[in-house]
Formats: C-alpha cells, structure tokens, sequence
C-alpha cells in the first residue's frame, strides 16, 4: 500500500519517528527562490494573462498612456498660458499646437496634459474610497448575518444607498470649499461619499452564500480569526466582481468630475477636462464650427480612458480565476493537465451578478 | 460468498438484441489533444434484459448513455454504429438519424432517467406541466397521455393527483425519482436508460427504487440500461453485467459469473475493494493507482499500470476480446490466469500491523474520562414565519433530540442514518461548531459553551477549538480553490505554533505530505486545489485537519464523494493517521458497509440515528449480527450486497418516506415505520436500554426489555399498510 511505503521513508535508519510532528527542518528556501516565486504569482502570471486578451491589451494600453501622460506629461510639456498663440487654431495644422488652441490662444494638448494628473488622482482616491469602504462593510455585514453587527452595518448601507448622491455632493461641495480646492484626492472621495452603498449590498448577499462553503466552516474550526477568514478565504472568491466596481467607481469619478466642473459648481485653481467644456460652452463653441475642436479634445479624452478602464477591468477578472492562473504560472503550470481554455466562465458565485 | 438463485428468473442470454453498438467511441478535442471518452466500445443489448453497467467516475460510462440517445454534448463527437432494431420494421443507425428522426428516437423510443431528479424538473413549474410538455413536443395527444401517466405513478406507488398537482420541492427526493421515471415512460418507450438513477438518495429508497424497477420492467416491457457506480447495487436486477474500465468495457457477463467467477483482474479487485457487511474485512483491499486520463490512456492494457499481473504483453498489445464463454467476453490476455492469481478471499497479510493496535475493545475504556461527552443533547432549528403568521408557533426542526454519548481517547464512532436525520448535526454540536439549544457538550469535563462565553475560565477557548477538528464529505469545496496546498496547510500552523519560522512550516507540510502518500511532495505543495484528484484534495483536508493536532476529528461522510475503489485505501489512511496522531475520530456516513469497515477495524462503535435520536449504538459485530432495534434491521436489509440471495425477505418496515421532522411522531419517532410497532410505542418513547449479556451495546426500543408493558400491548401494523416492495 502506498502509504505504507511512504511512511517507512520519511523515518530515518536510527530510530523511528513517532509523530511527523517531530521532523526537523532540512529544507530550506533560499532567498532568490522565494523572489522569483513571489515574481512568478505577482508578476508574470497576471501578465501573462492579461496578455492573451486583446481586450486587456487594448485597456492597458490607453490606461497606461493616460498613466504616462499623467505623471510624465507636466515634466516634458510646459503649462499653456493665454495668447500663447493664435486663436483657435484648428487641430493637427501647426505642430506646435498639436491639438489647436481655444479663443485665447492657449494649446489645448498642453490643457489636456496638465488636467491628466488631476483627474487620475481623483479617479484612483474616489475608485478605491468606493471599493474598499464598500468591500469592508458588506462582507462584514454577510459574514456577520443575523448578528447586531450585520443590523447596524447594513442599516447605514441602505441609507447611502437611498441618499440622493449627486445633489449632497453639490452641496457638500459649495460647503467644503475650502478643503477642496487644489486637493483632487478630497475631491476624489467626496463625488463618491454615497457610491458604496450598492457595492456593499451586493458584497453581503454575495458572502451570505460564500460563507456556507465547507472550507470557511473548516477554518472557524481551526480558530483563524474573522478578519483572517473574511479577507484572506473569502475575499479573493469576489475580487472578479470587486476589481469590476473598482474601474466602473474610476469612471463614475470622472463623468461626475467633468459634470459638477461643467456646471461650475466645484471650484477649481486649473483648467480641467471638465472646465475646458465649461469654457468651450461659455464661448458658444457648439455653434461656430470653428472651435468644434475645443469641446471634441477633452471629450475624446474622457471617452478614450473610460474605454480603457472598462476594458481594463473586464479582462482583470480572470486574473483572479485559480485555473486560468495555474495554467500561467511556471511554478505550477507544468503539472496542470486540465484542458480549458481560457474562455471559461470565471468562478461561480459571480454567476449571479 | 455464496450464490443462490434469486427469486426473479435470470434470463438466460438469447439472440435479439435491441441495440447494437459497434465501433463507437466519443472523443472531445481539447487544447492538449483528443481525448478519447468512450474507446471503440461494442455491446449488444439484449430484448428486454436489464443490463448493468458499472464504472468508476471518468470511465466514460455517462458518455455511453449520451451516445445511445446521440445526445453527446458538443464539442464532443459520437462515431461508429449504434443500430436499434424494432421489433418490426428496417433496424435504424442512430448515429445518423436527421432531426426528425432523432426526435422520435429520444424519448418516445430510448428514454433516460437522469442522475439526480432535483435539477431535472424545473422549480417554478408543477409535475403536470412537464408531463404535458413532454406530450405536447412529441405530438401526443394529451388527454390520453396524463391518463397513462397517472397510471404509471400509480404503480410506482405514489398518488397520481396529489403528485401531478405538486411543485417539484414538494416532493421528497424519493417521490421526485419515481416521478421521474413516469416521466420518462409517458411516452412508452422500449428502452430505458438510467443513469446513476439513485446516487443521490437514502439506502431505504435506492432499496425500494431498485425493486420497482424489477416491476415496471415486467410491467411495461422494457430493456433497461442501468448506470452506477455501485456495483452491489445492479447485483440485485441486473441480467448481465459490463464493466468500463478507461473508456472500454474490460468484461460483460451474467451477472452471476460476473459476481462470483470474474474474470478481468480489475473486476476483481474492484469487488474485492468493495466494503460490504458479509465479507471478512482483511480481505477488502484497495485498487492501487487511480484511473487514468483520457488523453493519456495507458498503451496496450489500459489497466496494466495498476494490474498485478501486468507482463509485456499487457504493456504493449491492447487485449481482444477473449471469450470464456458464449456469453461473457473479456478483454485480459491472463483471464485464464486471473482467477487464481488474484483469490477473492485469502488475503491476510498486509494490513494485519494496521489493526493489530487499535482492536482492543472500549470495553474497559468506561473508566476513563471521555474526551468529549454529549448529554442530552438537542438543537432545534426554528423556520421562518412569514408575517401573517404571528400568531401562530413557528414550526421547529428537531435536528437533534436528547442524545447522550461519550467519546474517548483513541476511540471511533461511526453514527449512521438516513438524510435529514441530524447526524451531520450531531457531529458538528460535537466538535463544537453547532450549538446546542439544550443539554451539555463537554471537553474533558468542561461545558464548551460555558467555555466559549467566558462562565468556565477551567480551559482556554482556543484550546476546545484546537482539539476539535472536522473534515468535510467533499473535498472540492473543503479546500479554498483560490489558495495553494501550501497556503492551506500552513494557516493552522501559522495560527497554532507561531515559534515555526517559514522553512519549518514548510518542512512539517512537505512531510506530512509524504506521509500520505503524495510524492514527490515538492511537486504538491504548489498546486492549487483543482488540479488535485479528489482523493488527493481529501488527503490535504485530512492532513490539514490533522495538522492542529486534535484530540478528536469529525469526519462527515469523508470517502462518500470518492471512487469505489479509492474508499478503502481512503479509510485505511484515516485509521493509520489515527494511530501516528492519537485521535479520536466521529465519523458520519449513510453507508453502512463503510461504517462497518471502520469501525471493525479501528475496534470503534457504531451509532445508528433516526430523527435525531440515536436509536442504537453497539460494537459493529453487534450492530450487523445481532440488531436490536427494528431501525437497524431495516438499514441492514437495505444495504446492498455483492451475493444474490438475501432479497427474499420481506423489507422490514413498513413505509418508505421518512416522516417529517418538523412534526415528528409522538411516542417512539419510529412507530410509523417499524413493523413490530404497539399501541404503547404511539404514547411513549423509549429510553436507551442495556442490550442483556452484551456489554457497550444500547439501543432504544421497548422489545430490548423481557418484561417490559409493550408485550401486552396491541399490535398497530396492519396489513394494507406494509411497504409497496416485494
């Protein structure tokens, strides 16, 4: 029988160890090894992935653009000033101006540039107020059903959620002012201040089922603690959906962004996507066909990255899927004999949202 | 074991077959190649014979039945010759039949029962509906069709109005089965398929299902094509036997010959590695190896890797079919050896070490403190009410009712019983997952509850909960899919010894898993959990369990989601690890022969429960040989056995159907049922009683007791009330 053997084996030819329990340590991993396999599960396998998805590929893309723009963009581009140059000088006819410039004579690619930054701070504190705000209290409240803990935490969840978001920010906004202005990151977490709310009910009634799983009952009876079973067991089993909200939260961010700075209600030091619409309006862009140029720039760039985080976030989830990533990575990929192919549905409690 | 003929005529094997299948194979093309799921098989099924067709999961025995309908699902492709053969008329080849002809074919021809009659009826629509439907699309005429269909239920025994009118969740999963089967019969087709028709239900109803289909059979004259895993079971109906093996029948034979003088070493291994009540248990071995993968099958034999008479030959030429008999072909190129090389009772050698240790009876043990002691204990469930119901008591699920049973050091209990009848309940109030809403469970004398709220500051929380492990009956979802072998087994470690630095954990890990058998470990530990085989996931389970070094381990229904012949080597392991780690185990399972085979070998007890009661409990020779209460005779006549005879006997209750639990019986919860039931049994309920001359064997029934009232009590058992079987 096999396991006759192998317990014959593990006993050294002295005396007979009576429980594994006892075996001294010989193995020993070294520090590269370790390295490259902490490279191989964060690195390489979730490129790889991403890789083979021309979605994802597509999403990076734009999302590392706008990325590069946002952070190398201010250090190689100079800030426009007025009369700059000519007015409205139409886009790709003077290489100066790539993107032309508006009726005071400032470039528009130099506006684009500079508001990137800004705009990429807001998405990113807004994206992950959301999510993690959002996250946390659902599965605590799933985990947690039938508990006082579970009542209080998705009696504050229903009253986010019935809040009328857009007309508390407007207010919040006039009324903070001060804390804003110049601060894209409180910017950022303010247009998302009533966001969480459906995150959060979807995250509990997700982890209402999950925590019926044998393995979760299994690791009460081992004693982790509910911190560890929630964020580390079952957690990663909703993160396809998590990482989902993630992007559509950065979208959500910008649209709400460009809307409250178009109708002039956020204050603002520099120009932005949303104050060069405002900018273009006031100046009855719409109607001469020669300023066209100055609404369509900061529109394609909003449309550009909301494509790029939708696609993005689309081909993230099978980042998460165990096969998908056994088949990528070196350590295990060898030994996975299953046939699959990537296109299989990612895990099934997502099935239901 | 011993043969006898049966109370049913075996029909002898005559030339008329009604399906032939020649040729055929099914093959899936996959990234990694073709993979071939059922392999150049040929079978004749005869005129209404009933053919068993046994397998190990993955054998390609499901596949079979797809392709007898043409029903395999894309992107798997069918070829070779299936030809049905009407009584009268031009034989037809499936395989090419347009849609038209397929459709006549399917169901109103060769009709299947499916595995599992839950997800086959729709939930939102009543039975009625699917039987219409089922009309409707092939053009019946519906008035006359329900007619026949309430017919059909009728002799399956289940109330045609109340059925037809009833939602699928209204019906226990008994009543689902048999609705099933009518509905598969409505439209009176000559060939029946089942495919796996009673895995998911309790050993009464198999019982019970199996015999009627011996009636409907004779009833309604049909060919049936039965499916299982469970070779005991077909032993029963089956004519003719075939067993799969990789993706081709290895032998097909009368099931008598099958049964007694098999011929293919696989099929006798597999019989020998099949846990049953008769058979000694030092003869019951494992299968070595596992199945193999159908992209990968093995060359020449494909069973050479794990035979043990494997030579060159097996490795390098596919065996034909060779004939010993007319009527029994084999595909082994030693058949004529096999019989004598692998005997299928002398076999007591290896694991004699193993048992040697642990069979010291619990007899003495009533001195020792017990490590964990049930007292009385109950959990009730309340269900929920709607609104309009506040006035009105909520109804409540009495999962567990008044047991009392103690566990010691290095002890084993096994409790049995059907579905629903609180075992699971039990084992987990047990081990301290589930708390009780009344009685005492305690851990070397302190109240766990007490414990855990703080009131018995005796013993640490932490330390109950260290002590108290559970593995759990499928080991796919035991095992967190999104986190490595490595990542599950270190978290108990992490947690419990916190002076293990990484190397050390990692050591113990790579150990542990080579003690289980899983070399090389350094291979395992990275692997994620679906790219385990499922014996292996529950060996990492049972080593993660194991790893918190506890005192007493629940194990549910550990080896019922494994292979026929991985349980044995599966239970083997549990009892050595038993043995290395000093614990105690609580097994759960609804398997008798499994309970048996433990228990035997460990020297444990058995406990059988009913409606959350523990009804008997007693040393698995007591339990088996000298039942006491009518419950545990009922369980042993239903458990299938690999000889012929024994069927005759009348089954020893009276319904089928286990009461509801919500509103369970007074007096003795088993009285509806019991054939020996009294007047007295309806008011009273009784207490556990001392089996005279016996010792640690207790069971709850009043005829334990010589003198007691119930003697002179009145019978209530009539007899239009005996069971529908036999």
């Amino acid at each position: 029988m096999t396991h006759d053997e192998s317990s014959d084996s593990i006993e050294p030819d002295g005396g007979a160890i009576s429980s594994p329990f006892e075996v001294v340590s010989e193995y020993e991993e070294t520090r590269s090894e370790r390295y490259r396999k902490l490279y191989d599960a964060y690195v390489y396998a979730p490129l790889s992935i991403i890789l083979r998805d021309w979605r994802a590929r597509i999403g990076l893309t734009i999302v590392l653009g706008f990325l590069a723009l946002g952070i190398i963009g201010p250090l190689v581009v100079e800030p426009t000033r007025v009369t700059e140059g000519p007015a409205l000088v139409g886009p790709f006819e003077n290489w100066e101006y790539v993107l032309g410039t508006d009726a005071q004579g400032r470039d528009l690619f130099a506006q684009v540039v500079h508001s990137t930054d800004t705009i990429l701070k807001m998405v990113t504190s807004g994206a992950l107020f959301t999510v993690i705000i959002g996250t946390t209290i659902g599965s605590i409240a799933g985990y947690k059903s039938d508990t006082p803990i579970d009542t209080a935490l998705s009696s504050i969840t229903d009253v986010f959620i019935n809040l009328p978001g857009f007309p508390l920010v407007m207010v919040l906004g006039l009324l903070l002012e001060d804390h804003i202005l110049g601060n894209p990151y409180a910017v950022g977490v303010l247009l998302s201040i009533a966001a969480w709310g459906g995150l959060a009910r979807a995250i509990r009634s997700q982890m209402l089922t999950l925590r019926q799983e044998s393995f979760v009952e299994a690791s009460q009876a081992m004693g982790l603690s509910t911190p560890t079973i929630v964020f580390k067991e079952i957690l990663p089993h909703l993160m396809p959906y998590v990482v989902i909200n993630l992007t559509s939260a950065g979208r959500r961010v910008i649209f709400e962004a460009v809307a409250l700075y178009y109708l002039g209600i956020l204050p603002f030091e520099k120009l932005n996507w949303g104050t060069m619409l405002q900018l273009a309006y006031q100046a009855r862009a719409h109607a001469r066909p020669g300023a066209l140029h100055w609404f369509l720039v900061p529109m394609v760039a909003i449309v550009l990255i909301s494509i790029g985080l939708t696609l993005l976030g689309q081909s993230l989830d099978r980042v998460f899927n165990p096969r998908v990533r056994a088949r990528h990575e070196k350590t295990t990929a060898d030994i996975d004999e299953s046939g699959e192919t990537d296109e299989e549905p990612t895990n099934e409690p997502m099935g239901g949202i | 074991m011993t043969v006898s003929e049966s109370d049913h005529q075996r029909r002898p094997a005559h030339h008329d077959p009604i399906l032939q299948i020649r040729n055929t194979s099914v093959t899936f093309d996959m990234d990694r190649g073709e993979s071939r799921v059922l392999d150049d098989v040929e079978l004749d099924i005869q005129r209404n014979e009933i053919l068993g067709i046994v397998g190990e999961s993955g054998s390609g025995k499901s596949m079979l039945a797809s392709a007898l309908l043409d029903a395999v699902v894309d992107p798997g492709v069918a070829y070779g010759d299936i030809t049905y053969r009407p009584t009268d008329g031009e034989p037809v080849d499936v395989l090419d039949l347009d849609k038209q002809g397929l459709k006549e074919l399917r169901w109103e021809t060769i009709s299947m029962v499916f595995q599992g009659a839950m997800s086959s009826f729709n939930p939102v629509r009543k039975i009625r509906t699917h039987f219409v439907e089922t009309l409707d699309a092939h053009d019946y005429d519906i008035d006359e069709g329900m007619e026949r269909a309430e017919g059909i239920l009728e002799d399956l025994y289940l109330e045609p109005d109340r059925v037809l009118d009833s939602y699928p969740h209204e019906l226990s999963g008994g009543m689902k089965q048999r609705a099933l089967i009518a509905l598969s019969l409505v439209l009176e087709p000559e060939v029946l398929v089942m495919d796996e028709p009673t895995a998911a239900l309790d050993l009464l109803m198999q019982r019970s299902i199996i015999s009627l289909i011996r009636e409907i059979k004779a009833e309604y004259d049909l060919t049936i094509v039965f499916i299982t895993h469970d070779l005991p079971l077909v032993a029963d109906i089956a004519d003719r036997i075939g067993v799969l093996y990789a993706f081709e029948f290895v032998e097909l034979g009368p099931t008598d010959e099958i049964l007694e003088d098999a011929a293919h070493p696989y099929t006798r291994l597999l019989l020998k590695s099949t846990p049953n009540l008769e058979a000694p248990i030092e003869t019951m071995q494992p299968v070595e190896g596992s199945a193999p993968d159908p992209v990968n099958v093995p060359s020449g034999c494909s069973f050479h890797p794990r035979c043990p008479l494997a030579d060159d030959q097996c490795r390098h030429e596919d065996p034909r079919a060779y004939e010993v008999n007319a009527n029994h072909p084999v595909h082994c190129h030693h058949w004529s050896t096999a019989r004598e090389e692998i005997s299928m009772t002398d076999d007591y050698d290896v694991s004699s070490v193993l048992q040697s240790t642990a069979v010291d009876t619990r007899a003495q043990s009533e001195e020792i403190d017990p490590v964990v002691s049930l007292e009385d204990v109950e959990v009730h469930f309340e269900t929920e009410q709607s609104f309009f119901d506040m006035f009105s008591d909520s109804d409540v699920v009495e999962a567990v009712n008044g047991v009392s049973v103690d566990i010691y050091e290095k002890d084993v209990v096994v409790l049995v019983g059907e579905s629903g009848c609180g075992k699971t309940t039990l084992g987990k109030t047990a081990v301290g997952l589930q708390e009780p809403t009344g009685g005492s469970v305690q851990f070397r004398g302190h109240d766990i509850w007490d414990v855990q709220t703080g009131t018995d500051t005796g013993i640490e929380w932490g330390e109950i909960r260290r002590s108290l492990q559970i593995v759990h009956q499928d080991p796919g979802s035991a095992l967190n899919p999104h986190r490595r072998v490595k990542t599950s087994l270190e978290a108990p470690l992490k947690r419990w010894n916190k002076d293990l630095d990484g190397n050390d954990r990692t050591q113990r890990v790579l150990s542990l898993l080579e003690h289980v058998g899983m070399t090389p470990p350094n291979d395992y530990i990275e692997r994620y959990p679906h790219q385990l085989s499922g014996g292996e996931q529950q060996r990492v389970a049972l080593i993660r369990a194991m790893l918190m070094n506890p005192d007493l381990i629940m194990a549910d229904e550990p080896v019922s989601a494994l292979d026929v012949s991985l349980r044995v080597e599966m239970m083997d392991l549990m009892i050595q690890l038993q043995d290395t780690f000093d614990t105690s185990y609580l097994f759960v399972s609804h398997d008798l022969s499994n309970a048996r085979y433990i228990a035997e070998k460990t020297g444990g007890r058995i406990g059988v429960v009913y409606l959350g009661q523990l009804v008997e409990i007693g040393t698995p020779e007591q339990i088996i040989h000298n039942p006491q209460h009518p419950y545990t005779k009922a369980l042993c006549w239903a458990t299938p056995e690999l000889g012929v005879e024994k069927n005759t006997e009348e089954a020893p209750i009276r319904t089928i159907d286990i009461p509801d639990p919500t509103d369970p019986p007074s007096g003795c919860r088993y009285h509806t049922r019991c054939p020996n039931a009294r007047e007295i049994c309806r008011t009273q309920s009784p207490e556990s009683f001392d089996v005279p001359d016996e010792t640690a064997h207790d069971a709850a029934c009043f005829r334990v007791d010589d003198d007691h009232d119930y003697w002179t009590s009145k019978s209530i058992t009539r007899a239009e009330e005996t069971v529908f079987d036999d």
